[in-house]
C-alpha cells in the first residue's frame, strides 16, 4: 500500500481499441500531453488494453517502473473497469489506485469528424483523470453472506425453466406466479412451431416437475409487494392466497413475460372475424371450423409503426406456423399472408418457410404507406408487381400483433430498482456483456420479460438466467464494491438524521456512541450514490473514491 | 456515482474558478439507478440556480436535464442546445451576466460559503418532508411557498457571507459595511447582531460613538 508520503507514480495507459479511438483521435499527440501531466511517469500506447497483451502491459508497468496509480484512457468503465481493476490487483497494486478515462464512448464515437476537438476534449479527460488518480485511495472490498435461496418471478416457460434449472442444482426456489396457473402463453397456445410440439403436453410436462420438486415452492394467484435489501439478503414479502409471506431471498430472477396486443379499431378486429394470432391458436387447438375456407393473414399490426417502433420478431413464425395448421386441418382452405418484411430467422424457422411455399400458402408482400383494407367479404390489398388492387377472399381476417410488455413491468420494476426501456420491456445490464443480468448485481432476466422470444429462446434464457444466478448461491457470498459513503470525519457528525431520511437503501442509520449520536453506514447495503455526502451540512460524510477532493481536483484540472 | 451526488458547493466553487457553464444530466424521475437520487440533485440544483441568479450569474448557465441512456438523440439534442446556450452567453462575468467580473468571483465566494452553510442544507435536506407533510408546528408549505422561503434565506445567508466577507479585509462599522455592500444598514445591523451571539465577530473597538466590528477567527 503506498503511503501517502511516498511518491505519486502514475502510469497512464492510451487504448487504440484498434481504430475506434486511434481512428478519431491523435494518438501520439496525447501521448505526448499525458507525459507531461503532474506525477505521471510512464505513458503508453496500446492497440487495446483490454487483450491478454495489453494487460501484461499494465502489469509490466505496476512491476517495473514502480507505478502506484493507473490511469487506462480507453472504452467505457461500465463494461470494462472490472478488468483492469483486477488486473492491477493481480499486480500487486490495490485495485482502487486505478482510473478510467472514458475517450471512446463519449469522445472519439462522438467526434468522429472532428480529430482536433476532439483530441482536445480527450486531453481535457486525460488530465482530470490524473488529477482524481493522485488523490486515490486504497480499499479493501467488503464481504457478504448469501442466503441460498433464488425467487423467480413468473412461472411461463422461461421462469419453470430457470425454477427447475435451480432446484436441479438444490437450491430451494420459491416461484411467484399471478395467474391461477402456472404455464403463460403456453397455456393459449396449439401447436408449437417449427417442430409442432402439443403446448399443452410441454406445458403440462414442465408444470408436473415443477410442482413435484420438494426445492421448489410455488404461489400461484400471488404477487411479490415488497423487495429490501441487497444480492445474498434480499427480504421479500409476497401476497398469496394463504396469506402475506416474508422470505429471505439471496438472488431474483424476473421472467415475466408478455403479452398479445389486442388491436382494437384496426382492421376492423372484432374477434370474431378479425382475429388475433392468438384467438386463432385458440380456433386450432378446438379444431377449426370446416366452413372456413379462406383466411388472410396480415402481420405488423401495431407494430413496427411509430408508437411500437418494434419488431416483435416471433408473429413471422406464428403465421406461417399456423398457415400450415390450417391447411392441414381443412386441407382446401385458402391462406394469403400479406407481409412487409418476412423475419424468418433460424435454420428451422427458414425451412418451415419453405415448406409452407411448398404446401401453397400464399405471400403478398403491401406497403404500410398503403395498407390492406378489411371488408364485408374479402380483403383488398394493392399487389406491386401486378401494379393493382387485388381482393382477397376472406371467412377469417387473421392480424398478426406484436408481444408487449405486461402492465404492471413499472410496477415490478420499481420494486426490484431495475431499468425498462421505451417499450416498456425490462432492460439488462448490457446487450452483449450481460444479457441475462441487470446491472443490479443479484437480479437476473429472460424470457419474453425482455424482449419477445420464442420458446427455444425462452427456455435458453431461463437457463442461462438460472447458471448466472447460481454463482454467487453457490459461493455462499459475495464481495461488495467499497465505492460508498463513509463517516470520514466523525467528529463533525452531530447524528441529526437528516441523511439517513434521505437515503434510498435504508444503508444509514444513528447509533449511540462513546461521543454521542453518530451516524454509522451498513456497508454491504450502500450503492454509493452520495446523497448523504452532498446533502451533510457538517461535510462529514464522504464517499469513497468519489470524495470532494477528487472531484475538486478533476474540476480544477479541466478548468486550467 | 449518482447526480444525487452532487454537491453545490463544488458547483459555486466551479463558477468561481471560471466555469461558464454547467449541465447535469440525470435519470428520468421513477428511473433513478439510485431510486430517487435524481429527485435530490434537482431539489439542489433548482436552489442553487436560485442563488446563483441572485449574485449575479445569469442562471442558464447551470442546467439540470433528465434522459435516459437509451435516448442518445434526446442527449445529443440536450447537449448541443446547452452549448449553444452558453456559445451565446460568452465567457462568465461578461456580458451575459448581471454582475461582471472580477465581482462576480468575490460575490460567488459568497455564494460558495452559503451553500456549505448550515441552514440552506438543512433546508434543501427536508424539502420532502416539508412540501408533504410540513414542518414540525404541522404547516405544510406548496412548491412556490417553499420556494419563497428559500429566496429569503438565499438573500439573508449572502449578506451574512457578504459580510463576513468585507470584514476580513479589516474591521469596519455597520455604516461603513451597508455602504460597501449596499444593504441597508438595519439589516446590515440584524445580521451582525446575530452573529456576534453566534461568536463570530465582535466589537473592536468604539471610534467616537461609532461601534467597529471584526472577525473572530474560527478554527476549521
Ligand atoms: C400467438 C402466439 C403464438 C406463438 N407461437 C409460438 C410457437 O409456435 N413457437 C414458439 O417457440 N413460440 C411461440 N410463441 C412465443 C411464446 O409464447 C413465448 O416464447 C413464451 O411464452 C415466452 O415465455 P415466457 O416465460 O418468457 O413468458 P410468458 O409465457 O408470457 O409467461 C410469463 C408469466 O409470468 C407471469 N407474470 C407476469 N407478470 C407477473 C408478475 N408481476 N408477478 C407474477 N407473475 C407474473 C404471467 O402471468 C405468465 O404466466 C407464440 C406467442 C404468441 C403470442
Amino acid at each position: 500500500m503506498p503511503d501517502k508520503k511516498e511518491d505519486i507514480r502514475i502510469g497512464v495507459f492510451l487504448c487504440h481499441c484498434g481504430s475506434n479511438i486511434a481512428g478519431y483521435l491523435n494518438m501520439e499527440e496525447l501521448e505526448e500531453f499525458s507525459k507531461k501531466l503532474p506525477h505521471v511517469t510512464f505513458v503508453q500506447r496500446n492497440l487495446y488494453s483490454c487483450s491478454e497483451g495489453g494487460i501484461n502491459e499494465i502489469k509490466k508497468g505496476i512491476k517495473e517502473q514502480n507505478l502506484n496509480r493507473v490511469v487506462v484512457a480507453s472504452c467505457t468503465p461500465r463494461t470494462h473497469e472490472p478488468l483492469f481493476r483486477s488486473s492491477c490487483g493481480e499486480a500487486g497494486l490495490n485495485p482502487y489506485l486505478f482510473e478510467m478515462v472514458n475517450i471512446r464512448d463519449q469522445c472519439s464515437w462522438v467526434h468522429m469528424q472532428e480529430k482536433e476537438d476532439g483530441t482536445t476534449k480527450a486531453k481535457d479527460l486525460i488530465r482530470m483523470g490524473v488529477a482524481k488518480a493522485a488523490l486515490l485511495e486504497p480499499q479493501e472490498p467488503i464481504m457478504s453472506e448469501v442466503q441460498i435461496r433464488a425467487l423467480v418471478i413468473g412461472g411461463g416457460i422461461a421462469g419453470m425453466t430457470a425454477t427447475l434449472a435451480f432446484a436441479n442444482r438444490g437450491y430451494e426456489v420459491v416461484l411467484v406466479e399471478k395467474e391461477e396457473a402456472l404455464g403463460g402463453m403456453l397455456n393459449h397456445l396449439s401447436k408449437l412451431g417449427p417442430t409442432m410440439t402439443d403446448a399443452s403436453a410441454l406445458a403440462e410436462e414442465k408444470v408436473r416437475a415443477v410442482t413435484g420438486h420438494s426445492k421448489i415452492t410455488v404461489f400461484t394467484k400471488a404477487k411479490v409487494t415488497l423487495v429490501q435489501g441487497f444480492i445474498g439478503k434480499y427480504k421479500v414479502d409476497i401476497e398469496t392466497e394463504s396469506g402475506n409471506k416474508n422470505i429471505d431471498i439471496g438472488v431474483i430472477v424476473v421472467a415475466t413475460g408478455g403479452r398479445a396486443f389486442v388491436p382494437e379499431g384496426l382492421y376492423g378486429y372484432d374477434g370474431k372475424r378479425v382475429i388475433t394470432q392468438l384467438e386463432l391458436e385458440v380456433l386450432l387447438k378446438n379444431g377449426l371450423a370446416s366452413a372456413i375456407k379462406n383466411v388472410v393473414m396480415i402481420q405488423c399490426v401495431g407494430s413496427r409503426n411509430e408508437e411500437r417502433p418494434y419488431c416483435s420478431r416471433i408473429c413471422c413464425q406464428t403465421a406461417v406456423k399456423n398457415a400450415m395448421l390450417i391447411r392441414e386441418q381443412n386441407p382446401d382452405a385458402k391462406v394469403s399472408i400479406l407481409y412487409r418484411d418476412m423475419q424468418m430467422y433460424g435454420v428451422e424457422n427458414e425451412e418451415m418457410f419453405r415448406d409452407s411455399k411448398v404446401k401453397r400458402v400464399r405471400y403478398i408482400n403491401y406497403d404500410p404507406a398503403n395498407p390492406p383494407e378489411v371488408e364485408p367479404d374479402n380483403v383488398r390489398v394493392y399487389h406491386a408487381l401486378l401494379g393493382r388492387d387485388m381482393d382477397l377472399a376472406a371467412d377469417l381476417v387473421v392480424l398478426s400483433t406484436p408481444i408487449v410488455a405486461q402492465d404492471d413491468a413499472n410496477v415490478v420494476s420499481q420494486l426490484l430498482r431495475v431499468p425498462i426501456d421505451e417499450n416498456g420491456f425490462f432492460m439488462e445490464g448490457h446487450v452483449k456483456l450481460k444479457p441475462l443480468d441487470f446491472a443490479t448485481s443479484g437480479i437476473f432476466l429472460c424470457g419474453s420479460a425482455r424482449f419477445p422470444a420464442n420458446i427455444r429462446e425462452a427456455v435458453a434464457q431461463g437457463l442461462g438466467a438460472a447458471s448466472r444466478a447460481s454463482i454467487p448461491l453457490a459461493k455462499g457470498s459475495v464481495v461488495v464494491e467499497p465505492i460508498i459513503s463513509v463517516l470520514a470525519n466523525e467528529d463533525a457528525c452531530r447524528g441529526c438524521g437528516l441523511c439517513v431520511a434521505l437515503c434510498p437503501y435504508g444503508a444509514l442509520e444513528i447509533q449511540n456512541t462513546e461521543k454521542g449520536r453518530k451516524v454509522h453506514v451498513i456497508d454491504v447495503a450502500c450503492k454509493g450514490c452520495g446523497v448523504c455526502a452532498a446533502t451533510c451540512y457538517q461535510h462529514a460524510l464522504s464517499i469513497n473514491s468519489f470524495t470532494d477532493k477528487q472531484i475538486e481536483a478533476q474540476v480544477e484540472a479541466f478548468l486550467n | 456515482m449518482c447526480t444525487g451526488r452532487v454537491d453545490p458547493v463544488i458547483v459555486a466553487e466551479a463558477f468561481k474558478k471560471g466555469l461558464d457553464g454547467l449541465l447535469v444530466v440525470g435519470c428520468h424521475f421513477g428511473e433513478c439507478n439510485y431510486v430517487s437520487g435524481n429527485f435530490q440533485a434537482k431539489a439542489k440544483l433548482d436552489m442553487t440556480r436560485r442563488l446563483i441568479k441572485h449574485v449575479g450569474v445569469n442562471e442558464e448557465r447551470l442546467s439540470f436535464q433528465q434522459c435516459s441512456s437509451g435516448e442518445g438523440a434526446l442527449f445529443a439534442e440536450i447537449v448541443g442546445k446547452f452549448s449553444k446556450t452558453i456559445r451565446e452567453l460568452g465567457p462568465i462575468g461578461g456580458d451575459g451576466d448581471r454582475v461582471k467580473a472580477p465581482e462576480i468571483f468575490k460575490k460567488l465566494e459568497a455564494a460558495e460559503a452559503v451553500l456549505a452553510g448550515e441552514k440552506i442544507r438543512w433546508v434543501i435536506g427536508k424539502r420532502t418532508p416539508f412540501i408533504e407533510s410540513g414542518n414540525m408546528y404541522g404547516e405544510v408549505f406548496t412548491e412556490h411557498e417553499f420556494n419563497r422561503a428559500i429566496d429569503m434565506i438565499i438573500v439573508e445567508e449572502i449578506e451574512v457571507q457578504e459580510i463576513l466577507g468585507k470584514l476580513k479585509e479589516g474591521a469596519q462599522s455597520v455604516k461603513d459595511l451597508a455602504k460597501a455592500l449596499s444593504i441597508p444598514s438595519e439589516r446590515v445591523f440584524r445580521n451582525i447582531t446575530a452573529l456576534k451571539r453566534k461568536g463570530m465577530i465582535k466589537l473592536e473597538k468604539v471610534s467616537g460613538r461609532t461601534p467597529i466590528f471584526q472577525l473572530v477567527p474560527q478554527e476549521v
